[in-house]
């Protein structure tokens, strides 16, 4: 029932990664700024600390949610017809977005972090004016309006193709009678999923979005700030992982063309991907554990799902991977090694996650670099991890050799920095290390030090698979 | 067929009319009831329009900007209060409502793409809800000609509007359509 | 062609109405929008007598080219007027410490003549600090009521309770009896600096 005719638009994805990949270069850099300025190794200005904080979180979030979108849009391509217009003009205003963003930003001097808390942003005591804290809220908004536009057209084609969301998310197969043959391919299943979550989530975030900015030009009208709050962090969890779960179809894809057999849309599989819907839009709550004025029940919940939604993910995603690998005899090259080092990234990730999900260990650990220490494994060792196994994966035919050995050594440079650099973020927080500080106390000097030195073997492997991949581009285009 | 249109419209418009006061006695029935009402009898009347095709209107385009800035402009609370104080804009809302807002929706809209149509409906949610926001929460009295509980009731029924046309919009999408089922019954048949 | 000329017609053409709608985006409200116009149009108030508290009868625009601060209130008002009272009273305490208080009165007229006798007048004058001098508490006649509102724009409408909501505000009629200005009744430095302007 599918026609395997083409990607769409592969120049426009190609370009996409290669923008991702020299910004999330970019965004490593300020990392290790921050990084080195805490272990007092480096004079940095507070003010420019959280400026550069701001563009980081920002920056970070952004691009995992453009590499995933630019991999959902490629891999959907193969089963319907996508419109070229609509993703150039998601493109532009991404881009428009983080020009606004940015201005906000390092001109305006905006560093009220990427959450733009309620009411943080009006209220600077004088480090910025309404106007940057608005520039950058408008920036969002740009990005966000891109993303609805996207979702809308991949929405409006899966729901289409296979019979409405239900068909799309395998619901026949989950919940019916339906065989496994009539069922949409993961794909399809993982891209009607997140369009439907992330597509929510943009719509909550660009509400409250609205609300603030109505805030700040006038401030008599008045945001009730739980609420504000709530909304805030339903949006980010949302987004941030709905980044990994549209990247995570590059595994679904690529894995197979090694392992000889195709990824195969199981009845587990549909219900996982139903339960997922359901779980990453109702976990939220585990990053409010701290605020006491909510509703028991709502942090309750936030808990108990952080412990069920790990079971989808590693029986999924996890387990299945491991089942296809052995059972095929799997040439190793860098995509293959970092897609599975993504989802094993994006596995180990969620168990401090779900330990600072605990009401108990969150009221000790929320504010310490433990939380950064979770999601920089997300992020360094998940989500980019994927995408830049998409990105080998793309010029992988322009190549000669599978593996050479500086490809090895570049990928055991990569792991060992992420390792590292996430390892110390755990263990300052065990050790109670406050986040985002700008200054630390000279006993924590030792672990921010460590750490800098794990960012520049992280900013090194990702030189490499950068520069690899701008290579790749460029001999395929003199071919 | 047209005839039947151009009675409902008229029957409608006279409902809006002849209860004038009752439909603008509070902003709830005035602004979510008596102005929809007034569209919709443009788009009545604008049925045997809609399969034009003008060059002029590609794609809706046209059409669909007059009616957004007619909409825009009946969303201004001053307009609402302009229409209460003064006759001249009363009768400029029962003209300009269906001439400018409910008709060209309508032929717009028959030649939306449906990539615009989704766009417009997410906007249309959106906007209900920034109003919904905005009379919820504003520090002041919004219009003159209206009680501020009345204000405060007119945010909550647009949230409620918003919420509406959302299980409106998307429950249809759960389902696939009617000529997929019809090509999935056709193909199991044929294997 | 023909459909993207159109398109940007009316896409210039909807902003540029809306530009006019609004006087250039900055009245969204029959509120604002009066207080634009007042600012532009300077409109002439009508002739009006006025009871005073005190049973004298005084004229709205001053006999004796003075500026006149107005304010509307019903003396049985459980809020706003209450408030804006306490605020005009620091607009009077304002124009003596800036010796403006020979050129300027301030004027709180009840919309509601029918209730409000001269011994409510009094009182609620007693209870503000209004003594007369600068600030006195007046009333119209039932039949200039209508007349007068429409003029300043001030709309009253019940409110379910036996009371009024209706769009308070400070207005700033000059010596030449124009209507130059409305202001917050809280806005107490706005209404001086209006008040000085008008008074020159």
């Amino acid at each position: 029932m599918t026609d395997r005719a083409c990607e769409p638009q592969p120049g426009a994805v190609k370009f996409t990664m290669l923008l991702a990949g020299i910004v999330l270069l970019l965004m490593m850099v300020f990392g290790l700024i921050m990084r080195a300025a805490q272990g007092n190794l480096i004079e940095l200005d507070p003010t420019l600390f959280y400026q550069i904080m701001t563009a980081h979180g920002a920056g970070m979030v952004g691009t995992a949610g453009l590499t995933g979108a630019a991999i959902l849009w490629f891999f959907v391509g193969r089963y319907v017809p996508l419109l070229p217009g609509v993703y150039y003009a998601f493109l532009g205003l991404f881009l428009f977005g983080v020009i606004l963003i940015l201005g906000g930003i390092f001109i305006g001097g905006y560093g009220g972090g990427w959450t733009f808390l309620f009411p943080l942003p009006a209220m600077s005591g004088g480090a910025w004016d309404a106007g940057a804290a608005a520039s950058f809220m408008v920036g969002y908004t740009a990005i966000g309006v891109g993303f609805l536009l996207y979702y809308l057209e991949v929405g409006r084609k899966l729901i289409v193709a296979y019979g409405g969301i239900g068909g799309a998310l395998a619901w026949p197969l989950a919940f019916g009678g339906g065989r496994q043959e009539d069922a949409p391919p993961p794909t399809v299943v993982a891209a009607m999923a997140t369009t439907i979550f992330n597509t929510i989530g943009i719509v909550v975030g660009a509400a409250v979005l609205v609300c603030s900015l109505v805030n700040l030009l006038a401030p008599g009208f008045a945001v009730d700030a739980l609420l504000a709050k709530n909304m805030i962090y339903f949006f980010g969890h949302v987004f941030i992982n709905a980044s990994i779960y549209m990247a995570v179809i590059a595994v679904y894809e690529i894995i197979p063309q090694y392992t000889g057999r195709e990824w195969k849309t199981t009845r587990v599989f549909a219900i996982a991907w139903s339960a997922v819907l359901l779980f990453v839009m109702a976990v939220y709550p585990h990053h409010l554990l701290q605020d006491t004025v909510m509703p028991g029940w709502a942090l309750v919940m936030g808990q108990v799902i952080s412990y069920l939604s790990g079971i989808p993910l590693l029986a999924v995603t996890a387990f299945s991977l491991l089942v296809y690998l052995r059972g095929s005899k799997v040439r190793w090259d860098l995509a293959s090694a970092l897609l599975v080092l993504g989802v094993a990234g994006w596995s180990v990730g969620s168990i401090p996650a779900i330990i600072d999900a605990m009401i108990s260990v969150n009221k000790l650990m929320h504010n310490t670099q433990w939380v950064p220490g979770h999601f920089h494994i997300y992020l360094i060792l998940g989500e980019v991890a994927m995408s830049f196994g998409f990105m080998a994966w793309l010029v992988k035919e322009a190549r000669k050799t599978a593996m050479t050995g500086l490809d090895r050594a570049a990928f055991a440079v990569y792991l060992l920095g992420g390792a590292g650099f996430t390892i110390m973020f755990l263990v300052s927080g065990a050790l109670s290390v406050p986040r985002r500080w700008a200054v630390h106390a000279p006993e924590w000097y030792l672990q921010d030090r460590v750490a800098t030195g794990f960012a520049m073997l992280v900013i090194l492997g990702t030189l490499f698979f950068v520069a690899t991949y701008a290579r790749g581009l460029m001999r395929r285009r003199a071919d | 067929m047209i005839g039947a249109r151009i009675l409902t419209a008229g029957l409608i418009f006279s409902l809006c009319l002849g209860f004038r006061d009752f439909f603008e006695s509070n902003p709830v029935s005035h602004v979510l009831i008596q102005l929809p009402l007034l569209a919709w009898c443009g788009a009545l009347l604008a049925q045997p329009a809609i399969n034009l095709e003008a060059e002029w209107n590609r794609g809706g385009v046209v059409a669909l900007l007059i009616a957004l800035f007619g909409i825009t402009f009946w969303m201004l609370p001053r307009s609402i209060d302009a229409a209460l104080f003064s006759p001249a804009m009363e009768v400029a809302k029962f003209i300009s409502l269906p001439l400018c807002v409910g008709a060209p929706l309508a032929i717009g809209w028959a030649r939306a793409h449906p990539l615009l149509r989704g766009f417009l409906k997410a906007q249309a949610v959106s906007m209900l809800g920034v109003m919904a926001f905005l009379y919820t929460h504003a520090p002041v009295r919004i219009c003159n000609a209206y009680l501020v509980d009345d204000q405060l009731r007119l945010g909550y029924a647009f949230l409620f509007t918003a919420i509406a046309v959302v299980v409106l919009w998307v429950a249809p999408l759960f389902v696939g359509s009617r000529e997929f089922h019809q090509m999935r019954s056709r193909s199991v048949e044929a294997g | 062609m023909k459909a993207l000329l159109a398109a940007l017609a009316v896409a210039l053409a909807g902003p540029a109405f809306l530009w006019k709608a609004t006087d250039g985006f900055q009245a969204l409200t029959a509120e604002d929008a009066r207080r634009v116009a007042a600012m532009r149009d300077r409109p002439m108030v009508p002739d009006i007598r006025l009871r005073a508290m005190s049973g004298e009868v005084i004229g709205l625009p001053s006999a004796d080219r003075k500026v006149t601060m107005v304010e509307f209130i019903y003396t049985t008002c459980p809020t706003i007027c209450q408030s804006a009272g306490t605020d005009l009273a620091r607009v009077r305490d304002g124009l003596v410490e800036k010796g403006l208080g020979d050129e300027v009165r301030i004027l709180s007229i009840s919309f509601d003549p029918e209730t409000d006798g001269p011994h409510q007048l009094s009182a609620y004058g007693e209870s503000h600090g209004a003594d007369g001098r600068i600030w006195t508490i007046t009333r119209p006649d039932v039949d200039a009521l209508p007349r007068l509102l429409r003029a300043f724009g001030v709309v009253v409408i019940p409110d379910r309770f036996g009371g009024y909501q209706h769009n308070a505000a400070l207005h700033v009629v000059d010596p030449q009896g124009r209507l130059s200005a409305i202001l917050d009744t809280d806005d107490i430095t706005g209404a001086l600096g209006a008040a000085k302007r008008a008074s020159q």
